[in-house]
């Protein structure tokens, strides 16, 4: 009973964390709070709105009992924006992700939302970055996976449906050229840490294969010259420590 | 549902996360945590595992309670329970194939020190300890008997080459951050540090990034 996966998420499993995202929807019809294993959902009460997990939100919008919202950076305004930042502002890097969640506690100030008082952090899909309240102009980390399937189950409540299809595409399209570019890249190559900033799930899922292959090839052809390079670097140190010691008995 | 519920649920001051989604979140993050690191992670020690099995458990005895009325209120209200039902014990399921996997490819490596014993869960121990006993008896009655006795071991270390595979620590994984922090990455041509916030998706080295993942600094995505 072994899981016969390779090791990383596939897209598959990475649609069903996104269906762990919390949206926003406008209920048609009363629908009284069901406990559930997550916790118990919100009592619905039309024209109330409500979050819900995306997969319940999709569930009764396939029964026609809500509609659901969808989430403002979603519109076509806040989606050619980000079109405009990939495609002539920053070449290289991804649009920056969405801000950390803040909410107001009633007295004028304003409290991130992570870390908790108790030290939990929430992270993607826990956090509330699909709802009506996220903000525009900012792809959260689920981007693409909850815009298709918005579109597929819900595009009647999308505002000019086409037109968020064909930008999507154009995004996808200037995102994934970035990735690429980003892992082939020889400056990239040989240095320890590479940061992907603002990359979504769906991007990292489909080319995971290929980046963690580059790396590891990177890694296999130049781990001779590794080893060679630490074992000087350990010599080094240990003449630097010698010098100390001889400074250290001529004091 | 009556007022004091509903300003409950306003309150800008309740802050709390409530345990269920505490719950879910850790089990997410172990589950993706599992499939994408290349060693066995350790088995969660805060009864974790006790809670959520035990929660499942009832949920199914309230769904064989529920099944009996056949109002169609609660017939939706059915629907939904066995969906996230479902839901949830798929990710379990999926995190104890993930290390059966893992347990399954390396078990001679897991099982060889008392660290690495640890890591596995009581059951995940007895299932590994009898299970490569006996493929080793098989092996032992259909081949390995006709060896010389000193060649029968599967643990053989002579001639400073192991017999015992191990995971490979320095594969590349993907993490993010949960808290800004410098980050430390061993490279081939240099070790670079990189000032990252949270919320960054980085790429470096297992070994490299497992010290921020067990001290919760970050996680595997």
């Amino acid at each position: 009973m072994a899981l016969p996966l390779p090791q990383g998420l596939v897209p598959s499993e990475v649609a069903f964390l996104c269906e762990m995202e919390l949206v926003t929807v406008v209920p048609r019809q009363r629908l009284e709070s069901i406990e559930l294993l997550s916790g118990s959902t919100p009592r619905l009460r039309p024209p109330h709105r409500a979050d819900l997990p995306f997969w319940l939100a999709i569930l009764l919008k396939k029964q026609r009992r809500a509609n659901i919202v969808p989430p403002a950076w979603l519109h076509p305004d806040s989606l050619r924006e980000i079109v405009t930042y990939e495609t002539a502002i920053d070449v290289k890097d991804w649009a920056p992700p969405p801000p950390p969640p803040v909410r107001a506690d009633g007295r004028g100030n304003s409290t991130r939302l992570n870390p908790y008082e108790d030290g939990v952090i929430l992270s993607p899909p826990f956090l509330p970055s699909c709802t009506a309240a996220a903000p525009a102009g900012a792809l959260p980390y689920h981007w693409f996976e909850l815009a298709e399937m918005l579109l597929a189950h819900a595009s009647d409540d999308i505002p000019s449906a086409s037109e968020v299809r064909s930008l999507l595409r154009d995004l996808q399209e200037a995102r994934a050229a970035k990735m690429r570019s980003k892992v082939t890249h020889p400056e990239s190559h040989g240095e320890g840490v590479t940061s992907l900033r603002g990359v979504g799930a769906m991007e990292l899922a489909e080319s995971r294969g290929f980046v963690t292959g580059v790396a590891e090839g990177i890694r296999k052809i130049g781990a001779s010259a590794e080893t060679m390079r630490r074992e000087e670097e350990e010599e080094n140190g240990q003449d630097m420590d010698d010098d100390l010691s001889d400074d250290d008995m001529g004091l | 549902m009556d007022i004091d519920d509903i300003l409950r649920e306003v309150d800008p001051a309740s802050h709390g996360i409530p345990l269920e989604t505490r719950d879910l979140q850790a089990l997410t993050r172990l589950w993706v945590a599992e499939r994408s690191a290349p060693e066995l992670l350790n088995w969660p020690a805060d009864g974790l595992f006790e809670r959520v099995n035990s929660k499942i458990k009832s949920q199914i005895e309230k769904i064989e309670d529920m099944t009996g009325d056949m109002d169609p209120k609660t017939n939706f209200a059915l629907i939904v329970i066995q969906t996230e039902l479902e839901r949830y014990k798929f990710l379990v399921r999926s995190y104890l194939r993930a290390r059966i996997a893992k347990i399954d490819k390396y078990t001679l490596h897991y099982l060889s020190t008392e660290e690495l014993r640890q890591r596995l869960s009581p059951t995940e121990l007895a299932y590994a300890t009898r299970h490569q006993a006996l493929l080793h008896n098989h092996y032992l009655s259909s081949f390995l008997s006709s060896f010389p006795q000193r060649l029968q071991n599967l643990n053989d270390t002579a001639g400073n080459v192991s017999m015992i595979d191990s995971p490979d620590l320095d594969t590349a994984v993907f993490i993010r951050l949960l808290r800004d922090k410098d980050v430390f990455g061993r490279g081939t041509d240099v070790d670079t540090i990189l000032p990252a916030a949270s919320g960054d998706i980085l790429i470096l080295r297992w070994s490299s990034a497992k010290d921020l993942v067990e001290h919760g600094d970050a996680e595997l995505v």
